[in-house]
């Protein structure tokens, strides 16, 4: 079993998942941002589109799909780029 | 107020929240970094090629109870009628077409029971003769194009290299039981463990798939397409013994078959699912009851597609082939019939079907044309796509490699490595009744997953550029091995 299918492999995605989401907290503390309940999982939902787009662009790549691995960079892209903005004005709101 | 002695700790305050801020966003991009690798990883696996990851029935890992009918999904439409093994095989009638071409015999002049199907059907009758012009043809191509198969050939043949003997020309009454020394049947205990018993020991055989089911009449042919104990020119008489049919299922070598028409070959799963056909038959008449191999290589006395769809092991594609949950259609059947009293598999349903209506990648994919892109018509009673069998097998004398085409198996989104993103898109068309994911995945299909043109398929001397569907395997690439 290689290193990326191995149980350790997804124990540091998660330390990794909970030092990016400390950041997260203490860096909208000293930007004044208030973090009401709903505002968490708007930002999850856009940080798993990022991952999941990011793990098919390497899958297709692997499977030698360039096609695959170019248009998904696009899509995912634009509608990070998108969701992006919605997602910021969303967080700015008091 | 804040004194001298306070500076200092707030500032180290402050380089803690920025270590943490620095350390954090490290973190997030070292995570995104890190499934992107991951992706990668699982992309490039061999573990994912599909139905090679785990043998002992670990491969056949559908969740079947949650999409199990208890109607097959082809639809009885009148009366029915057997298929006639000696003329609607092509395989069976295709000789008669060639010798036919090269003694200028028209139709008329032709022997029952070609004249016949001919005259209903005279533009096989133009198509079958000209596949011995198109192997011709082929050959002609430059020695540079020619050479560069020669390992795949050379892989083909020895995949094929290994048989078991044919099951000889006794009647199925001798043939499929045990030999005279041979005891009475075992008494088993109930037809569940039975069953699970044989399903275990198929595994063990080597299969990747495997379902039972009781044996439809209908499919067995009317007329044999090759003699195995019967008379060519009598209806067979579906023996009383041939009560259920185990249907096993191996898969092709993944990369090979990516790189078809000219790289891979059906010889692997071929010999594969042969050789667990014949351990079962050995295994079932070391019990006392009959059995009766139906292996590839045109040795079947039935059609296998609908017995897999009565098996529970998938539905029939547009292209005729069955697409399976694990394996999509990458795979060779064989089908063991038998009396030994078990009990069966039911049908499933889990989108093809609805899947199939709009995408039509294989209708525009086949070199040949031999794919429907039309609706479903009616064939022996049954509605199902129509796949036009001459046009087929005159792409297999059209291009290079081992002999076949399998275009339509690599095209099918179905037919995908078995990692995380061809595994939920799987699991979103099988459980979306509304048929919106159909749509949307079957176009993404085409726009992320392209083939190459179906005329660049052919071969240069016809018109082609040789094509595969994807590149080659490295160990199939000739000129890197041998000096051409
Ligand atoms: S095997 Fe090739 S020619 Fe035959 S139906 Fe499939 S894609 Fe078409
Ligand atoms: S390629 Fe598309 S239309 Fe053809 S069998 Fe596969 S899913 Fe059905």
């Amino acid at each position: 079993m290689g290193f990326f299918e191995s149980s350790f492999f997804w124990f540091i995605e998660g330390l990794f998942a909970c030092l990016a989401i400390i950041a997260l907290r203490t860096w909208t503390q000293d930007k004044g941002i208030r973090m009401p309940f709903w505002k968490w999982p708007v930002v999850i939902v856009w940080v798993l589109f990022l991952a999941i787009s990011i793990a098919y662009i390497g899958t297709s790549i692997g499977e030698g799909e360039m096609d695959a691995a170019f248009f998904g960079a696009i899509f995912a892209a634009v509608i990070a780029s998108i969701s992006g903005v919605v997602v910021w004005r969303l967080l700015r709101m008091r | 107020m804040e004194t001298e002695e306070d500076r200092p700790r707030r500032e180290l305050r402050v380089t803690r929240r920025t270590l943490i801020k620095a350390a954090g966003a490290a973190s997030a991009v070292l995570g995104l970094s890190g499934l992107g690798l991951c992706g990668y990883q699982a992309g490039k696996d061999p573990d994912s090629y599909t139905g090679c990851e785990g043998l002992q029935g670990a491969a056949q890992s559908f969740d079947r109870k949650r999409f199990a009918v208890d109607e097959p999904h082809y639809e009885k439409v009148g009366p029915t009628r057997r298929a006639d093994g000696r003329t609607e095989v092509i395989f069976s009638r295709v000789d008669v077409a060639r010798s036919a071409a090269q003694m200028g015999k028209r139709i008329e002049d032709l022997d029952e029971p070609f004249r016949g199907y001919y005259e209903q059907h005279p533009e096989d009758f133009e198509l079958d003769k000209q596949n011995s012009e198109l192997r011709r043809k082929v050959a002609e191509d430059s020695p540079e194009n020619r050479n560069r198969y020669i390992l795949a050939e050379a892989w083909a043949d020895a995949m094929g290299a290994v048989s078991p003997r044919p099951i000889g020309n006794e009647p199925p009454e001798i043939s499929d039981f045990p030999g005279q020394m041979s005891r009475s049947p075992f008494k088993m205990k109930s037809p569940a463990a039975t069953a699970k018993l044989i399903k275990k020991v198929s595994y063990e055989f080597g299969t990747v798939l495997i379902g039972i089911t009781k044996l439809n009449h209908d499919w067995v042919y009317k007329y044999p397409s090759s003699r195995r104990g019967f008379a060519m020119n009598e209806p067979i008489k579906v023996p009383k013994h041939w009560e259920y049919a185990i249907v096993v299922g191996t898969p092709m070598s993944w990369d090979p078959m990516y790189a078809n028409p000219n790289y891979g070959t059906s010889n692997d799963a071929y010999s594969k699912s042969r050789i667990v056909a014949f351990r079962l038959v050995s295994f079932i008449k070391r019990l006392g009851y009959a059995a009766r191999p139906h292996t590839p290589g045109n040795s079947y006395d039935l059609m296998v597609p609908p017995i897999m769809v009565d098996a529970g092991l998938g539905e029939q594609g547009r292209h005729s082939i069955v697409i399976t949950p694990e394996l999509g259609c990458n795979f060779r059947p064989a089908v063991v019939t038998t009396n030994l009293p078990m009990s069966t598999d039911k049908p499933i349903a889990f989108g093809v079907q609805d899947f199939c209506k709009n995408c039509k990648i294989c209708a525009e994919q086949c070199p040949s044309g031999a794919i429907s892109k039309a609706d479903k018509e009616v064939i022996r009673g049954y509605k199902r796509y129509r796949l036009h069998s001459s046009k087929c097998f005159n792409f297999w004398n059209s291009n290079h490699g081992s002999t076949g085409c399998r275009v339509c198996i690599a095209a099918c989104p179905y037919t995908r490595k078995s990692n995380w993103v061809h595994k939920t898109a799987l699991q979103v068309t099988a459980n979306d009744p509304t048929g919106i994911s159909d749509k949307l995945l079957a176009g993404m299909q085409k726009r992320f997953y392209p083939g190459p043109k179906p005329s660049d398929f052919y071969a240069a001397t016809l018109g082609g550029k040789n094509a595969s569907y994807r590149e080659p395997p490295w160990w199939l690439k000739t000129e890197d091995f041998i000096e051409l």
